[in-house]
């Protein structure tokens, strides 16, 4: 880089050179987006060659239904890893509002609300601890962690660690279990709960908001950025969607259970990582938390149909992920360098 | 005490270093005796701190000679300094605030065997230590919690456990209260009794001239005088630091009529024991330029105005009293500011040029669209400040400094503000970035802005400033007309806090 000494001259005038940095530009930055679908799509090509019951619409399907869950999760993680936090207690969270929809319905509320009150104690469990981490600037990592067990302890003191919902009515579970042609609800959920963050961070203030405060949180805070109710709100929103989760595995298994979600957290923490979301803040998206989550499903369903077992699938899901970073970086500083 | 004829226990000889674009050394000697102290003088960026980086092993000369008692040494890291006996003090203190005093005197070096530390000696040893700097706290003390004063005795008796025989001191009274700084130059006296010598660097004459011995003055990277200090008076110092200012800048530059209203009035802003400074006013079109020593109080008055710092204020906006309690705050009030560190206050590195540029002007215009309308705002604005970028989507680290700095400008322009605080708008910048930086700020004051720009190149101030505040010690000294007065006389308001 070199210091520009006479900046007189207009803008327009090195068309040619602006011209190939911004094509260098888009080029290194589709090779970054790009590395992780080339990966999904190899593996997919993989698995359909090595089992012919992969590109069965059923699997399909059934993959899709898989995904749905930890996706949402991972949604709302992604936003909360932009601001350069990190929210462990998201699985609890789930459980809870997973139980306490189907106590609520077990008392005969209408669907709506027992819904609607199960999201929202999510997104207020959420919001404190994004809030107390904010305000009395403690680390995410220690008050998220200490929600993980406060609100699991909750979602076991609500039943006495007993599942909850005896008698689910049939159109709340089949929220869960239906299907809309060959496409599960829970995944045309996750594709929507994943259009709609896309759309948030992409076009509303809020979104450009989260951006920069990742990026630096001292500058956004000099430029009038509400920083402390932006770092609230993502784990607002965190929770938001962990009991979205909650309340679909609660209508998928007709039934609340308070143990459910356990090390969902981490699940989320890798889809994300793995979709190229920066965990120090102000890069990614929604989009590679999507690919991330298919891709760690596909993985799964590979081995399943290969027949591996699970224990040696653990390690083999935990060295790809590492290997995944590894060839992410090397493109990333790849990239840097031939832009800068 | 001392003489020259003696061996000195550091020659330095033509010590030379060069940063990409500056010199920041020419051609520096300097001797230093046993039993001496030895003080720097020097204004902003004459050398001093670069010289002790490199006694100290951070930095590497790019020529020079250095030789303790009479030996050639080579410093190619900062464990070679302290080898060589050499212990500096940094004005940070670099003292790890969890640990103890004790671990704090001997991490490196602590008495042990087997790798198992003897705490028992560990804290005997450091008891004497503390003894002989006349420290009155524990070794089991952690640093952390020690007033400062403390924790430069501890940064002191540190120094001696290397058993270094030249100690060098960064403005080690710049924090301390009177009675403190005595019992600092008690020390250095009883140091300086034990055949060591001490360099010392002061930006306050009047403790030079109780405790200094001998002095080097620095000017521009070379040397400009070295003598003895019951020689001299302080008023030659001065001149020697100062120099023969060139004239031609300000020559060519025609006074311009500041017929606005006053924008800004800063009746008062107090920090206790910081800062304390009153009645500063900027009128439309006025560029009024700060001045000052680093830690004279020019960063954390523009940052206390600017409601990023809590401090006792009354500051008025066009003749209103305005309460300005946050950030926001004093950005809906219309103030904005260009902060010291480009990169880690003024940009998102890792965002796009339109993205930075039009951060503060998508608060308060609606919850949607953000990116599109940072762009339509900011495209006009980047242009008219003649930022040179690729395309609005390229990232800002991109971006030469000076544009970079251009960009945090046009922040502040797309959210159409009209108090303007700059603090080192130009560091780090060529001289054709800074001349083109401070056009475009005239420009701004020339369509209605209130500037107040803090820096420690005074040239600069006086070439682009319609008035000169000097900050000394978070007080304002003096009021100066860059046309009439001129920079010899504001200099030495500066280092003397005392208008001439």
């Amino acid at each position: 880089m070199n210091e520009t000494t006479t900046s007189t001259e207009p803008t327009t005038d090195t068309t040619g050179t602006r011209a190939t940095a911004s094509w260098r530009q888009r080029g290194s930055s589709w090779l970054i987006k790009g590395n992780l679908l080339i990966v999904f799509v190899a593996i997919c090509v993989i698995a359909s060659l090595l089992s012919p019951d992969f590109l069965t619409t059923r699997n399909l399907a059934n993959l899709l239904q898989q995904s749905s869950l930890t996706g949402i999760i991972a949604v709302g993680m992604t936003l909360v890893i932009l601001t350069s936090g990190i929210d462990l207690a998201v699985g609890s969270v789930a459980a809870l509002s997973g139980m306490i929809v189907a106590i609520l319905l077990d008392i005969a509320l209408p669907i709506p609300i027992a819904i609607l009150a199960a999201l929202a104690v999510g997104a207020g469990v959420g919001l404190l601890m994004g809030a107390v981490s904010a305000w009395m600037r403690l680390p995410a990592f220690i008050v998220t962690l200490a929600g993980l067990t406060a609100v699991r302890g909750w979602a076991y003191t609500l039943t006495d660690g007993r599942p909850a919902g005896s008698d689910l009515p049939e159109a709340f579970t089949i929220i869960g279990g239906g299907y809309l042609g060959i496409l599960p609800l829970t995944g045309l959920i996750f594709i929507g709960v994943t259009i709609i963050t896309a759309l948030i961070l992409r076009y509303t203030t809020f979104g450009e908001y989260i951006y920069a405060v990742g990026s630096n949180e001292e500058a956004a805070r000099l430029s009038g950025v509400p920083v402390n109710w932006i770092k609230a709100s993502v784990f607002g929103f965190s929770g938001l969607t962990a009991a979205i989760a909650g309340v679909l595995l609660t209508s998928r298994l007709t039934i609340g259970q308070p143990t459910a979600f356990q090390g969902a957290e981490l699940d989320a923490i890798a889809a994300v990582v793995l979709g190229g979301t920066n965990l120090f803040g102000g890069r990614g998206g929604v989009g590679g938390t999507f690919i991330a989550v298919l891709l760690l499903s596909v993985l799964k369903n590979l081995f399943n149909l290969l027949g591996i077992g699970s224990f040696v699938q653990m390690i083999a899901t935990g060295l790809i992920l590492v290997l995944a970073l590894i060839l992410n970086k090397i493109l990333d500083s790849r990239a840097m360098a031939a832009a800068g | 005490m001392t003489s020259d004829t003696a061996t000195p226990v550091l020659r330095m000889r033509g010590i030379r270093k060069t940063f990409p674009g500056t010199v920041a050394l020419a051609s520096v000697d300097l001797d230093v005796h046993r039993g001496e102290v030895h003080c720097l003088l020097g204004e902003n960026g004459a050398g001093k701190s670069t010289l002790m980086k490199i006694l100290a092993g951070s930095y590497i000369p790019n020529g020079g000679t250095i030789e303790i008692d009479g030996e050639k040494v080579h410093f190619a890291r900062p464990l070679d300094g302290i080898d060589a006996g050499i212990a500096v003090i940094y004005q940070e203190l670099d003292l790890f605030p969890d640990l103890t005093v004790a671990q704090n005197l001997f991490l490196g070096h602590a008495p042990s065997s087997g790798g198992v530390i003897h705490r028992r000696a560990r804290n005997r040893l450091a008891q004497s230590y503390l003894d002989r700097v006349g420290a009155t706290f524990s070794p089991d003390a952690r640093v952390g919690e020690l007033p400062i004063a403390d924790q430069q005795l501890t940064a002191i008796a540190r120094a001696l456990t290397t058993d270094a025989k030249i100690i060098v001191m960064d403005e080690p009274t710049a924090t301390l209260g009177e009675a403190d700084v005595e019992n600092v130059h008690r020390v250095i006296r009883r140091l300086v009794d034990e055949n060591r010598a001490v360099i010392y660097i002061s930006h306050r004459l009047d403790e030079v001239r109780d405790v200094g011995t001998r002095i080097t003055v620095l000017r521009d990277g070379t040397n400009a005088a070295r003598y003895d200090v019951k020689d001299t008076d302080s008023e030659r110092w001065i001149a020697d630091m100062i120099g023969d200012k060139k004239k031609e800048l300000t020559e060519h530059r025609e006074r311009r009529e500041i017929t606005g209203a006053p924008v800004l009035d800063i009746d008062h802003v107090r920090i206790a024991g910081m800062l304390d400074v009153e009645g500063i006013t900027v009128r439309a079109g006025e560029i009024v330029g700060l001045a000052g020593l680093g830690g004279a109080g020019r960063t954390t008055l523009l940052s206390s105005v600017f409601g990023a710092r809590s401090a006792d204020k009354r500051i008025r906006v066009e003749g209103e009293p305005v309460r300005i309690r946050s950030v926001r705050d004093a950005i809906s009030h219309r103030f904005g500011l260009v902060p010291e560190s480009r990169k880690s206050q003024g940009l998102m590195l890792g965002l796009s040029v339109a993205r930075n540029a039009g951060l503060a002007a998508i608060r308060g215009a609606g919850a949607f669209m953000p990116r599109e309308r940072q762009q339509r705002r900011t495209t006009p604005i980047l242009k008219d400040l003649a930022v040179k970028y690729a395309s609005a989507s390229q990232e800002i680290r991109l971006l030469s400094g000076g544009n970079q700095q251009k960009v945090v400008l046009a922040k502040w322009l797309a959210r159409d503000t009209r108090i303007l605080l700059l603090d080192e708008p130009t560091r780090g910048l060529d001289i054709g970035a800074k001349a083109d930086l401070y056009r475009q700020v005239r420009r701004l004051a020339d369509q209605g802005a209130a500037v107040l720009v803090a820096s420690s190149e005074l040239n600069e101030l006086m070439a682009n400033a319609d008035r000169i505040i000097v900050l000394h010690e978070g007080r304002s000294v003096g009021e100066f007309d860059p046309f009439t007065d001129t920079e010899e006389q504001i200099s030495h308001a500066i280092i003397s806090g005392k208008a001439a």
